[in-house]
C-alpha cells in the first residue's frame, strides 16, 4: 500500500549558465511503514527530490517543472502554499543533515518543539510543552523537564540531531524525511540515531526516506533502494537484491568504493584495493543525450552515448537503466 | 594537642567580589556605563544641585572657576557649572531618542527589506538617496524650514541616522534566512509573519544594540554642531553645543565656557563608544576580532 507516489519528477533550476535539471523525471513509490533509501554522490538530486516533495524549492531560483507527487491521493503539486503549510512538519516531516546549525540558537529547546505542536495540532501553549517533554523522553534525553528550558549550544551534536527528530515527530507524521541525517554525527552517535529513528518509526506507524551516500546506512536501515544519477532514478530494488546482484555499472561502482572488513587482503589481491569510478559528475546545466553515466562506464558503448536507456525490470521487483545489465551480471560472475 | 582549626569552608564569591570579576572581564562596559550614568543622574537632579542656568548676573561676567562659580560664568554672568549640567540633559535626550527612534524604525524597514524581496528594491534605493545626503545639510535645511525645537531636532538627526541600522539590520537578516535553522523551521510550516518576528528578529539583537550606541554618540554629535551652528535647539535651552558657540567670541579671556561643555561632550561621547565597543566583545566576540 503506497503512501507517497512520485511520478516522473523534474526539479530544474534556472542559472545564469542555463537549465540545471537538478531532478529529472524520477518516479518512486513509498509504502506505508517502509524504510526507503535514497543513494547516490553529492549533486545526483536525492536532496532536491527531498526539498520537492514538501515543495521547499526556492521559487527564485528553481522550480516544480513536471510531474506528480500524491501524498495519501492528494496531489501535492497543485496545492497552494497555505494548504502545503499545513502538511509541512504536520503530515511529512523533514530532518535536516546539520543538527549544530539546524535548531534556532536564540530559542529554548521547549519552544521549538512546542511550536510545531501548537502549529498543527491547535493546542495551548501549556499541552504544547508537555508534549514536547513527552517527545523529549521519546528521544531518550534524560533530564527532560529540565532540558526544555535549554539552548542549543548547551547540548551535544548527537542530542540536537535527537531535538531534531523530536521536532519532526512531535505531530505523529506519516512521512519522515531524513537527509543525510547522521552524516555530521561521529560513527558511535550514528548508529545510536539510526537506532532511534527506526525504534520511533514503529511507534509512531510512520514510513521513513532515508537520503544518505553511505551504503551502510542503507543495508542497515531501509527494505527498497533508489540509486541516483544526475538526477535520474537508474536502478531501484529491495536491500538484499541490490547488494546481492547490482544491475547498474554506477550502482557496482559505488559497491567496490566501500571499505570491507570481510575480504582478505592477500586473498582476493586485485579486489582489496579501493576501486573509485573515474571520472567526474556531469554537468547538470548540459543536456544529455544517452545514459548520463556512460562517460564513466567500463561497460559502456556507442549505444549508451545516442540513446538514452529506459528502467527495465530484468529481474523480479530489480529495475535498472542500463543497455547491458547482462554483461554486467557476467562480468561479476 | 587537640588539631582543630577552623575548616577552610569555600564561600560563595561576595558581591565585591563578583563586581570586581565582572568589571576585569569587561573593563570598557564598567568605565562607559559609570560614567553614563554618573551624567544621567546629574542631569536628571539638575534644578536642585545647580542654580537657574538662565539667571543673568550682570556685576559676575566672565569670572574663572571659583568656589562660588565652580565652571566659571559667562559674558552674561551666567552660571556655566548650571549651564553644563542642564545642556547634559538635551545631550541625554537626544543621543537617547535618537538611538531608540532609529534603532525603532530602521529595525522595522530592515526586517522587512531582508525578508521581502520587493520591499528590499524599493526601499534600500530609497536609503542610498538619503545616504547621499550630507546629514548636517539635511538637518539646517529641516530646521530653517520649521520653527525651532527639540522635536525637529530630533527628526532632522533621526532621518540620516535611519539608513545606517537598515543597512545592518537587512544584511544580518539577509545571513540569517540562509541558516539551516530557518530552513529547518520553514519545512516545520512555519512562515511570514511568525517566522519573521520568533526566528529571525531575536538573531538580531546582539549587533542592533551595538550599533544604537554608534547612533546615540553620533546623535550627540551632530547636536552639539547644529546648537553650534545656531541651527539646534533654541538658545533659551543651554546645550553644550550653544554654550561653546555663545563662549567662542570669549574665548581668550575666559576659555572655561567652550572648554569645560567641551569635555563633557567628548567625555559623554567617549564614554557611549566604550559602552558600545564592551558590549560588542560581550555580545558578538566573532565581529569584534574581525573589526
Amino acid at each position: 500500500m503506497s503512501i507517497l507516489q512520485v511520478r516522473d519528477l523534474a526539479t530544474h533550476f534556472f542559472t545564469q549558465d542555463g537549465v540545471a535539471r537538478a531532478v529529472d523525471g524520477v518516479s518512486f513509490d513509498l509504502n506505508h511503514r517502509e524504510t526507503l533509501a535514497i543513494v547516490g554522490e553529492s549533486g545526483c538530486g536525492k536532496s532536491v527530490t527531498a526539498l520537492s516533495i514538501l515543495r521547499l524549492i526556492q521559487a527564485e531560483t528553481g522550480r516544480i517543472v513536471g510531474g506528480s507527487i500524491k501524498f495519501e491521493g492528494r496531489e501535492l503539486t497543485t496545492l497552494t502554499e497555505e494548504e502545503m503549510r499545513g502538511i509541512r512538519g504536520h503530515d511529512i516531516s523533514m530532518i535536516f543533515q546539520e543538527p549544530m546549525t539546524s535548531l534556532n540558537p536564540v530559542l529554548t529547546i521547549g519552544t521549538q518543539i512546542a511550536e510545531n505542536v501548537v502549529r498543527h495540532m491547535g493546542v495551548s501553549w501549556k499541552e504544547a510543552l508537555d508534549r514536547s517533554q513527552e517527545m523529549l523522553e521519546l528521544v531518550k534525553i534524560s533530564d527532560a523537564r529540565r532540558r526544555l528550558d535549554e539552548y542549543p549550544h548547551q547540548l551535544s551534536g548527537g542530542m540536537r540531531q535527537r531535538v531534531m527528530i523530536a521536532i519532526a515527530l512531535s505531530c505523529n507524521p506519516r512521512v519522515l524525511i531524513a537527509d543525510e541525517p547522521t552524516t555530521a554525527l561521529d560513527v558511535t552517535i550514528q548508529a545510536q540515531i539510526l537506532d532511534l529513528m527506526l525504534e520511533l518509526k514503529e511507534k509512531i506507524d510512520a514510513a521513513i526516506i532515508m537520503i544518505t551516500h553511505d551504503l551502510g546506512v542503507v543495508a542497515e536501515t531501509a527494505q527498497r533502494v533508489v540509486v541516483m544519477y544526475a538526477g535520474r532514478k537508474v536502478e531501484e530494488a529491495t536491500v538484499e537484491e541490490l547488494f546481492a546482484v547490482p544491475l547498474h555499472p554506477y550502482t557496482r561502482g559505488l559497491m567496490r568504493a566501500i571499505p570491507r572488513l570481510d575480504v582478505d587482503a592477500e586473498d582476493q589481491g586485485r579486489r582489496a584495493r579501493l576501486q573509485e569510478i573515474p571520472g567526474m559528475v556531469p554537468v547538470l546545466t548540459q543536456v544529455i543525450t544517452g545514459c548520463a553515466f556512460a562517460p564513466r562506464c567500463p561497460f559502456a558503448t556507442a549505444q549508451c552515448s545516442a540513446e538514452r536507456p529506459p528502467l527495465i525490470e530484468s529481474r523480479p521487483g530489480h529495475l535498472a537503466a542500463c543497455w547491458h545489465t547482462d554483461k554486467v551480471l557476467e562480468a561479476a560472475a | 594537642m587537640a588539631a582543630v582549626t577552623d575548616a577552610v569552608v569555600p564561600r560563595a564569591p561576595s558581591l565585591l567580589a563578583k563586581t570586581g570579576t565582572a568589571i576585569r572581564r569587561n573593563p570598557t562596559i564598567f568605565f562607559g556605563g559609570t560614567i553614563l550614568l554618573i551624567l544621567i543622574v546629574l542631569a536628571a537632579i539638575a534644578p536642585w544641585i545647580t542654580g537657574d542656568p538662565l539667571k543673568l548676573t550682570p556685576s559676575q561676567r566672565l569670572r574663572p572657576p571659583s568656589e562660588r562659580w565652580w565652571f566659571g560664568t559667562d559674558q552674561y554672568g551666567r552660571d556655566v557649572f548650571a549651564r553644563t549640567i542642564h545642556g547634559a540633559r538635551v545631550s541625554l535626550v537626544v543621543g537617547l531618542s535618537v538611538a531608540a527612534f532609529a534603532s525603532v524604525i530602521g529595525l522595522t524597514l530592515g526586517l522587512l527589506c531582508g525578508y521581502f524581496r520587493k520591499v528590499d528594491a524599493i526601499v534600500m534605493r530609497v536609503m542610498d538617496g538619503i545616504m547621499s545626503i550630507p546629514s548636517i545639510l539635511l538637518a539646517i535645511a529641516l530646521i530653517t524650514l520649521t520653527r525651532p525645537g527639540l522635536g525637529i531636532v530630533l527628526v532632522a538627526i533621526v532621518i540620516p541616522e535611519v539608513p545606517r541600522v537598515v543597512r545592518l539590520t537587512r544584511s544580518v537578516v539577509l545571513s540569517i534566512r540562509s541558516q539551516p535553522y530557518i530552513e529547518s523551521a520553514i519545512s516545520g510550516g512555519t512562515r511570514g509573519a511568525k517566522l519573521l518576528i520568533r526566528h529571525i528578529l531575536p538573531n538580531t539583537m546582539a549587533p542592533l544594540i551595538v550599533q544604537a550606541t554608534y547612533v546615540c554618540a553620533s546623535a550627540m554629535l551632530v547636536e552639539a554642531g547644529l546648537s553650534f551652528l545656531g541651527a539646534g535647539v533654541p538658545p533659551e535651552i543651554p546645550s553644550w553645543g550653544n554654550i561653546i558657540s555663545q563662549g567662542r567670541s570669549f574665548f581668550q579671556i575666559a576659555p572655561w565656557s567652550i572648554l569645560i561643555p567641551g569635555a563633557f561632550l567628548t567625555l559623554t561621547v567617549l564614554a557611549v563608544n566604550l559602552l558600545g565597543d564592551g558590549l560588542r566583545d560581550r555580545l558578538d566576540p566573532r565581529l569584534s576580532r574581525r573589526m
